[in-house]
């Protein structure tokens, strides 16, 4: 009961939060991110947090839902976006295909590293195919759906979390299933699950084509809400590797870690990158705006998300191996 | 002609040059228990590796309830009654002791709850119902090996291959583990396994069938099998008297 009350609380918060911000694009902008991330990374958690398989190549699927989405729309503008969308769920789910009968041959470090190569010929393919748009990427002058006012960052904020939303209820139903159970018992060892019944290739494709197929939602509402799109903002290493991190230091295969790293990481990063960091610590009077450290930190800290990034993510794994949220479960 | 529930049939498993397993043929009738002895290096684990789709033989036939099944994945051996423990074991080490239970359930039903209630009882049967909520992985060996027993016996097998289910135990408790296989046996259950302790062996099997160096040495009683000389010679040491 206590669980289901929390739950509505948060619910109600996370939908009258943009009312109560009222019209201020950039915090929107933010909490969008915010909440994208924390979809994708719980979207990755299926396949790497459950069943194990540390997929570094989730970008693929994230670009194949932004491209197939504005590549069709680039070419028929009066074409319904949740058409695009779906269209983009069938090509992820391909190359999803492709790859599990590729790569889930492989186990352990072998599989990360087929991941990244899959991922880098999707990459690289689009980069130089034409229709894709190359290097320039594509742009989407105009979209509509319903009357909606796509040009507000609200209805995005409200799809996002919609999405968020139904991946964690998919995560949450899949604890307490036979599939959830078969997932994590092929995490924990693959011999003694195949001994116990377990189809290791079935049930490893099934959790990696609704893995990517959320991907891919994500990647189209990505697309649509930003709508230029090109490899290095949608296909990079850089995001297959941000949506990994975000799952880790938050907790990986637990329901809400990747919910709670996208809050830690995201705004940090943003905090970086718009040396809002630096700034606090000149106006605190740590640091003095001409001194020596002072220039170096409002020249170098916005680029240092990366770093950030990855001094927290060491620090988690050398003291917090479960995440954070990791700190706050009963140990057994 | 009597129809064995498990039939091996010429078995050879080589691996590169080297010869683990050759020419191997027993069989296993239903509600007996075989064992499987023989010194290190026998070719024991590999056979069992063979039987449950782990490893492809390299000639030969694997043939159980009529079906021949050495080209089947372990999972679809184990769907179709022959299920197998490890020599180490493999807790699924995250999960907890009841988890583990359930995901062997699962093969039999898609309702979590009802995987719960055949784990539960599995679990009561080992004498682990205390540690249903523990994680596996914090268990003393003992309690790994019975967990493991559960595990594979909430898969409802036909045939069960125990691989060394008493390795490593004490006294005691390899007399429970012994009690509850033969508790197993009464209920209608099959079963080889593969064990060093001599007295283990001769004080549960019907059949004993003995390795040595990959090759079938000798099978019959366990008295046959005490006083064969070969096997004296080979597996318990020359002059000395089991």
């Amino acid at each position: 009961m206590k669980q289901i009350t929390l739950l509505t609380i948060l619910a109600a918060a996370a939908i009258a939060l943009p009312l109560v911000i009222g019209e201020n694009p950039y915090i929107t902008g933010i909490l969008i991110s915010v909440l994208m991330m924390a979809a994708l990374s719980s979207a990755w958690n299926i396949l790497g947090g459950y069943a194990g398989q540390y997929s570094f190549g989730h970008a693929a699927y994230f670009g194949a839902g932004a491209y197939t989405t504005l590549i069709l729309l680039t070419n028929y503008p009066t074409l319904n976006p949740l058409i695009c969308m779906a269209v983009g769920i069938i090509a992820a789910s391909i190359i999803a295909l492709i790859t599990g009968a590729i790569v889930f041959r492989l186990r352990g470090h072998y599989f990360g590293l087929a991941s990244i190569a899959v991922a880098e010929i999707v990459r690289l393919s689009v980069l130089n195919f034409d229709f894709t748009g190359g290097a320039q990427g594509i742009l989407l002058s105009d979209v509509s759906l319903w009357g909606l006012d796509l040009n507000s960052k609200n209805p995005f904020y409200y799809a996002m979390l919609l999405v968020l939303a139904v991946t964690l209820g998919i995560t949450a139903y899949l604890r307490t299933s036979k599939t959830g159970y078969y997932l994590q018992a092929i995490r924990e060892d693959q011999d003694a699950a195949s001994s116990l019944g377990i189809n290791l290739s079935f049930y490893k494709n099934k959790s990696l084509l609704l893995s990517a197929a959320l991907t891919s939602v994500l990647g189209s509402l990505y697309g649509l809400y930003i709508r230029f799109i090109d490899t290095s903002a949608v296909l990079d290493l850089r995001l297959s590797i941000e949506i990994i991190l975000t799952a880790i230091i938050g907790g990986v295969g637990t329901l809400w870690g990747p919910v709670v790293g996208a809050l830690l990481l995201v705004p940090l990063a943003e905090m970086l990158r718009s040396n809002l960091l630096g700034d606090a610590l000149v106006k605190a009077g740590l640091v003095s705006e001409t001194s020596a450290l002072g220039i170096f930190l409002k020249e170098n800290l916005a680029h240092a998300h990366v770093l950030v990034y990855g001094i927290i993510t060491v620090l988690c794994i050398l003291y917090l191996p479960k995440g954070i949220l990791g700190l706050f479960r009963r140990t057994k | 002609m009597i129809q064995h529930l498990l039939r091996i049939s010429h078995v050879s498993k080589h691996f590169g040059g080297n010869v683990a397993v050759h020419d191997v043929s027993f069989a296993v009738d239903e509600k007996q228990i075989v064992g499987l002895i023989g010194p290190n290096g026998a070719g024991k684990t590999t056979l069992f590796n063979c039987m449950t789709g782990f490893f492809p033989v390299t000639s030969g036939e694997v043939i159980f309830d009529i079906k021949k099944i050495n080209d089947l994945r372990p999972d679809e051996v184990c769907r179709l009654g022959m299920a197998r423990t490890w020599q180490r074991v493999k807790p699924l080490g995250s999960l907890s002791v009841l988890e583990n239970v359930m995901v062997g359930a699962f093969s039999v039903t898609n309702k979590t709850r009802q995987a719960e209630e055949i784990a539960m009882e599995q679990l009561k049967r080992m004498g682990l119902t205390d540690y249903a909520s523990k994680s596996a992985g914090s268990l003393p060996i003992g309690l790994k090996k019975k967990l493991e027993l559960a595990r594979v016996l909430a898969t409802h097998p036909k045939l069960l291959l125990l691989d060394e289910i008493c390795g490593g135990l004490n006294h005691t408790e390899t007399e429970t583990i012994l009690d509850i296989i033969r508790s197993i046996r009464q209920r209608g259950a099959t079963i080889v396994f593969i064990e060093h302790d001599m007295k283990a062996v001769t004080s549960i099997c019907d059949r004993i069938v003995v390795l040595n160096s990959g090759e079938k040495l000798a099978e019959g009683s366990p008295e046959e099998i005490t006083n064969n000389p070969d096997v004296i010679a080979a597996y318990l040491g020359g002059g000395h008297h089991a």
